[in-house]
């Protein structure tokens, strides 16, 4: 499935952030956001991971990744 | 990458300089909506649209209605105009996005982000603009308030997406025609049925190992899905077909056609929406319900369970299942192909069927 996977910003420079998600960090571009987003906010990453694509409210992120947490617990990832 | 990253692998192998077997790998998580059950259906149909974000609205829809198949629930008219409005204008979306994100790349030229951009916000801001509470995928109903202005600014910021993806397709389609390509990838045509396979709910049933999700048929028919199996009765496209098949020129026409037709009912629509307050209880919490929603891609489908009011036995299956499936239309399609170019133009034949996650294409032995 595509599955999109919230990822938590932990740094930005200059229009690129570093995100994590299940422990692994990523590099995305900001410039397709339509939102402002800060160092903790949650995004999901377009097609291939190049661009961010939504920001979403921690609350959504949180569910999404325990959900997330148990496809991968009962080995269905 | 992390581990839930899907994506498929398609090897080529060459047999005397042709194509004489075509290897599809997928480790799409077929299974992964298993964890949804036991939960209230509240809670997943919120949950949807984030998880599946690149068609989350009809992931959403079908799994609306799936639960109100399931709850007994018969949603207003006026609901199930809104939901048509934001599955098309999310289809639309879609299609702009791969024309302007994706067709590029085929080109050797870089993608219009100025245009990509404003088109998802534009899928948020119609949910917004028929439910402004945010409830669009609540079973029976949101509160519905249609604001029509805001509606016909999404079909006309949609329509100048559209008009920039014209152009990109424009120089696609010269050049599959300078390179005589329009038939390429052409097979004896099995098209989904406009109303789906007719097996569709007894294999999802009984798919209890997900081999059925990951490859579907009826009656051992693979059906190709999406833009050119539903816009195949128009009479353009049927010209088109009647010249090259399903070969590449009228999928990538298909997509266009749909684009624009898509538009032209969401303009229609909006004349005719009503304000509706929904909050229609469920009848039972007992029983079983299918979802099938026309996604950009093809057919969606969510199968759900409700025993006691709580989700069980929760199932989909996506378009890509079916176009990329081992024995569907990508894979026989590419069967005999041959030339210095064969990965380009395998390339050209995947994108023609848009797959939701990203592929690689690899072709093994001598050219």
């Amino acid at each position: 499935m595509c599955m999109a996977v919230p990822s938590r910003i932990t740094a930005i420079d200059n229009g690129v952030a570093t995100v994590e998600a299940f422990g692994t960090l990523r590099t995305t571009s900001l410039m397709m956001l339509a939102d402002e987003v800060a160092v903790g906010d949650y995004v999901i990453l377009g097609p291939g991971g190049t661009f961010a694509a939504e920001k979403i409210d921690p609350e959504m992120a949180a569910e999404a990744l325990a959900y997330l947490t148990e496809v991968l617990a009962t080995g269905q990832a | 990458m992390l581990p839930l990253d899907s994506s498929i692998a398609i090897t080529l192998h060459l047999d005397e300089g042709r194509v004489g077997r075509v290897e599809i790998g997928s480790n799409r998580l077929v299974l992964a909506s298993d964890m949804l059950n036991g939960r209230k259906p509240a809670q997943v149909l919120a949950l949807l649209p984030t998880l599946y974000s690149l068609c989350g609205t009809a992931q959403g829809l079908a799994g609306l209605e799936a639960v109100e198949n399931a709850a007994g629930i018969n949603a207003h008219p006026a609901q199930r105009m809104a939901r048509r409005v934001l599955c098309l204008v999310e289809m639309a979306a879609e299609h702009a996005a791969a024309i302007l994100r994706d067709w590029p790349s085929l080109l050797g030229e870089a993608p219009d982000l100025a245009a990509l951009k404003p088109l998802r916000p534009l899928i948020m801001t119609a949910r917004k603009a028929l439910y402004p509470a945010g409830d669009w995928a609540m079973p029976g109903g949101g509160g519905l308030a249609p604001d029509r202005p805001t509606l016909v600014d999404i079909v006309h910021r949609l329509g100048e997406a559209g008009n920039r993806a014209d152009l990109v397709a424009d120089r696609l389609l010269a050049r599959i025609e300078n390179e005589d390509l329009e038939g390429f990838g052409a097979v004896s045509p099995s098209l989904m049925p406009e109303t789906g396979p007719a097996d569709l709910n007894e294999r999802l049933a009984g798919d209890h190992d997900g081999s059925y999700r990951a490859r579907p048929d009826c009656a051992g028919a693979v059906f190709e899905t999406g833009p050119l199996a539903r816009q195949s009765r128009r009479p353009l496209l049927a010209a088109l077909m009647g010249q090259y098949s399903n070969g590449l020129m009228p999928r990538f026409a298909a997509r266009m056609m749909e684009m624009a037709a898509a538009l032209r009912e969401v303009e229609d629509l909006a004349q005719d929406l009503c304000d509706d307050s929904g909050g229609l209880p469920m009848e039972r919490t007992d029983g079983t319900g299918l979802g099938v929603v026309d996604a950009a891609r093809g057919l969606l489908v969510h199968r759900v369970e409700l025993r006691e009011g709580v989700l069980r036995e929760y199932r989909i299956l996506a378009p890509t299942e079916w176009n990329f499936h081992p024995q569907g239309p990508l894979a026989h399609g590419l069967m005999g192909a041959s030339g210095p170019d064969l990965e380009w133009r395998a390339a050209l034949l995947a994108a023609s069927l848009d797959p939701c996650v990203p592929y690689r294409i690899e072709v093994c032995g001598n050219a």
